[in-house]
């Protein structure tokens, strides 16, 4: 039997807990000076689960406003606004951090180690991503500023130029959105940074790349790629202020610049970027889906494959969201081909996540459940895509409700889906606590009703030629009974969304004792009591194959024999 | 029953661990980097408390990482803790003699397809020409129908500037000709595991119908001037010799074994430990 043990060592810190002593201040500072990476987790997620209620309630702001025409709910300035840091704050406040939190929290675990390569830079990484949200928050109560009245954004998130130019956007409210994204974006490189060192050079014994877990796979390329993407947007951003207040032309046609060098440089950051947050949804379903499937990931080499093809791809598709700039045929096909041929990598994943659960024993808990929800609107999220890809089509479809509702069908059915997934699973490991099943399920199911009846029907008013961005509408365009519709749903996600952190809130305090290992997993996270002690292992893992709690579970019938 | 407590590791044993020691420099940079920055929008007196900010913390996280790095030292008490699953079973998955029966055990090389759509590209020429000759008078009206589809500035040909000599039509009919027919071949090689039986009926007859009916509902779409001037009844027939041939390419090319004789783990990377027992039993002595 010597052979078939495996020397993961099964480890309890029977030390007082230390950390939990001392008044709220002490807990506090605690807080504030930790860099522990999984406190730095817990804070990314928190932080971005408010900034999710905060861009949540700016989106029912706006379906209020659409949902009956020639509504003055709001004015249109404040609707502006209101679009603008909603699109913001979900991609920048949102979307990045909470699944860095999920990275910072679970790949050191995951691959055995203590923390991150560089706990300090991982801190002050946080710091600087949390205090750019809130400076980008500051612009609603800013005040008058230097140079003009003070206001929120009001450009959209892609803020294209030359609306961003002073004379069209006067006042500071899109220096707020430069500076802020700015600041957040040096934070996230730093987390970049991070996590390629960790996962390169901090994996526990026999952890060879090919039998690194999925997540801590994807969120490599993930975070090589956000080191290639934002940087971009990081020059564009200053560029723009160059261009407001230091007297540069760059996007200034009259002068000589062009307008089109914007958006150029805010999509080669922009599409890849759909990317970099998807990529970590995809993550969390290959290790949710396997565990609640009972079988191996089905295809482990050509998913990693899969999802560095995807990360490449992405860096040459950008220019699909400018058919409509007008560029040459060449440039056209081009970018409809290349579009195209990201359908074959994600298709491969498709496939195998349904290959994996294909024959197994499905245990549908509440993770499963949006893992599974994620699988299917991920494909017609995807679906749409290549619809969108064709350019005749994009030139009629494009800034229209059709848009919206597709990259919402990425962003929501896929990424938002999968990070409930991600919190269900995770959330006993972190907390020592299991989340309320049944609340968990009033969760999933009005969730996926509330976004089916808003994201389904945006896509016919997209048809009917509803365009983005747009204040309210005449009532005989023939849109008022999809903006009803589309209202109603979103204001039942609304409800998902309180229930869900009504759960975490009851859940904290009343759910049941997780134990190590609720789901009987695979990886080393399970291997660690719940919470995690500060150090993780108290003894330096060792692994022999993908599944190492499988061995040790199976000693009959170990992973390491076959791979 | 664990395993961990036969293992070394596993023994209880006391000890310290070192660990970073808390800071808060990294905060206190982050905030006079935010201040410098909002200061632009504000007051200049921000940016100037955050340059000092970005000083007073770049000094502090220097003192603390030189001239050696400040920890932390986390007492513990390592004892084993058990590892195990409630599931003790484990189901295997049940691999039947008759869904086996379907896979082939021999095909054509996907090579092999890549040949025969070399070999079905030439063939095809010649009823297309034929049939610029014939119908039309002139040979290089099927090449410019084809070769017009890439020709970006081409808007509404007459008969006669189709039936013309164009060398950009020709160019870019021998690129589509050439890419077209190779990745066909190559299509046609991919599926060949799938349908192996009668290369000459699927790649002569079948494949050629369904391609002509695809293209026949689509063309209008894709490409309206080349289904305004299309012979459909000479398409097909051009099509069935491209299919013809290349099957009859393919099946002149002998055999190989597939990867269906191999374990399944070794060729996909697929874990499956209840195939690969039986198979690394059966196969071990046919393994190369």
């Amino acid at each position: 039997m010597a052979d078939q043990t495996l020397p993961i060592s099964g480890s309890v810190d029977v030390t007082p807990p230390h950390a939990a002593a001392g008044t709220f201040l002490e807990r506090l500072h605690g807080w504030v000076v930790t860099v522990d990476h999984k406190k730095l987790g817990i804070l990314y997620v928190v932080y971005s689960l408010i900034f999710l209620l905060v861009g949540g309630a700016e989106a029912l702001a706006i379906r209020i406003q659409l949902m009956i025409p020639g509504n003055h709910f709001l004015t249109a300035a404040t609707y502006n606004q209101f679009f603008t840091m909603h699109g913001t704050t979900m991609v920048f406040l949102v979307g990045m951090p909470i699944l860095f939190g999920f990275a910072n929290y679970l790949v050191p675990l995951m691959i055995g180690a203590r923390d991150m390569a560089f706990p300090r830079l991982n801190a002050f990484s946080f710091w600087l991503t949390a205090l750019g949200g809130l400076l980008l928050y500051f612009s609603f109560i800013g005040g008058p500023g230097l140079y003009g009245m003070g206001a929120a954004p009001d450009v959209g998130w892609f803020a294209y130029a030359p609306l961003t130019a002073h004379v069209f956007s006067p006042g500071n409210g899109t220096d707020y959105w430069a500076l802020a994204l700015i600041v957040s974006g040096f934070g996230t490189l730093g987390t970049a940074i991070n996590i390629v060192a960790t996962i390169i050079s901090m994996r526990c014994k026999g952890m060879s790349l090919l039998r690194m877990p999925l997540f801590a796979w994807l969120m490599l390329v993930v975070s090589a790629l956000t080191l290639v993407t934002i940087t971009p947007l990081t020059a564009a951003q200053f560029m723009l202020l160059i261009d407001r207040y230091l007297g540069g032309h760059f996007f200034d046609t009259q002068a000589g610049g062009s307008a089109l060098v914007w958006i150029h440089f805010f999509w080669i950051f922009g599409h890849p970027e759909v990317y970099v947050l998807v990529l970590p949804a995809f993550a969390i379903a290959n290790e949710i889906i396997p565990v609640f499937s009972r079988k191996a990931i089905f295809g482990y080499p050509a998913m990693v494959a899969a999802s560095v093809g995807i990360a490449f791809v992405s860096l040459g598709v950008w220019a699909h969201h400018m058919f409509t700039v007008g560029m040459t045929s060449v440039s056209n096909a081009f970018f409809v081909l290349s579009t195209m041929l990201v359908g074959i990598p994600t298709g491969i994943k498709i496939f195998n996540w349904l290959a994996t659960m294909w024959g197994g024993k499905i245990r549908f808990a509440t993770p499963m459940l949006y893992c599974t929800a994620f699988v299917f609107q991920f494909l017609i999220a995807g679906l749409t895509g290549i619809i969108l890809s064709v350019a005749p089509w994009d030139w009629q479809l494009h800034n229209s409700y059709f848009v919206i509702a597709h990259f919402h069908y990425v962003l929501v059915g896929a990424i938002v889906f999968n990070i409930f997934a991600a919190i269900y699973y995770w959330y006993p490991k972190v907390t020592g606590r299991m989340m309320s099943e049944r609340l968990g399920k009033w969760n999933f199911w009005l969730f996926l009703i509330g976004f089916h009846v808003t994201f389904d029907t945006m896509h016919f008013l997209g048809f009917l030629g509803m365009p983005r961005s747009i204040y309210t509408y005449e009532p005989n365009r023939g849109w008022n009974g999809l903006n009803m519709v589309v209202s109603i749903g979103a204001f039942i996600q609304g409800v998902a969304a309180l229930i869900f952190v009504y759960n975490l809130v009851w859940s904290y305090f009343h759910g049941e004792v997780a134990g190590n290992d609720p789901w009987d997993a695979w990886t080393l996270e399970w291997a660690t009591p719940s919470p995690p002690p500060d150090y993780n292992f108290a003894t330096d893992p060792e692994v022999k194959s993908r599944r190492p709690l499988w061995d040790l579970k199976h000693p009959d019938d170990p992973d390491w024999k076959y791979e | 029953m664990t395993d961990t407590v036969q293992h070394e590791a596993g023994r209880e044993r006391e000890g310290t661990i070192h660990l970073p020691a808390p800071t808060a420099w990294p905060i206190v940079l982050a905030f006079g980097v935010t201040l410098g920055f909002a200061g632009l929008v504000t007051n200049l007196g921000v940016t100037v408390l955050g340059v000092i900010l970005i000083a007073v913390g770049s000094i502090g996280w220097f003192r603390q990482v030189l001239p050696h790095e400040q920890h932390e030292d986390v007492p513990v008490r390592v004892q084993p803790v058990t590892i195990e699953s409630s599931r003790k079973f484990v189901e295997r998955i049940e691999v039947s003699e008759e869904h086996r029966a379907h896979l082939p055990v021999e095909t054509y090389p996907v090579l092999s397809g890549v040949k025969g759509g070399i070999a079905g590209g030439i063939a095809m020429i010649f009823p297309a020409l034929a049939y610029g000759l014939i119908a039309q008078h002139s040979i290089w009206y099927p090449i410019n129908l084809l070769g017009g589809a890439g020709v970006a500035n081409w808007r509404n040909p007459t008969t006669a500037d189709i039936a013309a000599f164009h060398w950009e039509g020709l160019l870019v009919a021998s690129v589509i000709q050439i890419v077209a027919c190779l990745l066909v071949g190559l299509l046609y090689g991919a599926m060949l595991p799938m349908l192996p039986r009668r290369p000459v009926l699927l790649g002569g007859i079948i494949a050629p119908l369904l391609w002509t009916g695809l293209l026949h509902s689509t063309l209008g779409v894709i490409n309206p001037v080349l289904d305004e001037h299309i012979a459909w009844g000479w398409f097909v027939i051009s099509q069935v010799t491209f299919g013809v041939v290349a099957g009859l390419v393919v099946a002149r090319e002998s055999r190989i074994r597939t990867a269906q004789s191999l374990p399944f783990v070794v060729r996909m990377g697929i874990e499956a430990p209840g195939l690969m027992h039986d198979d690394h039993s059966q196969h071990s002595g046919e393994k190369h």
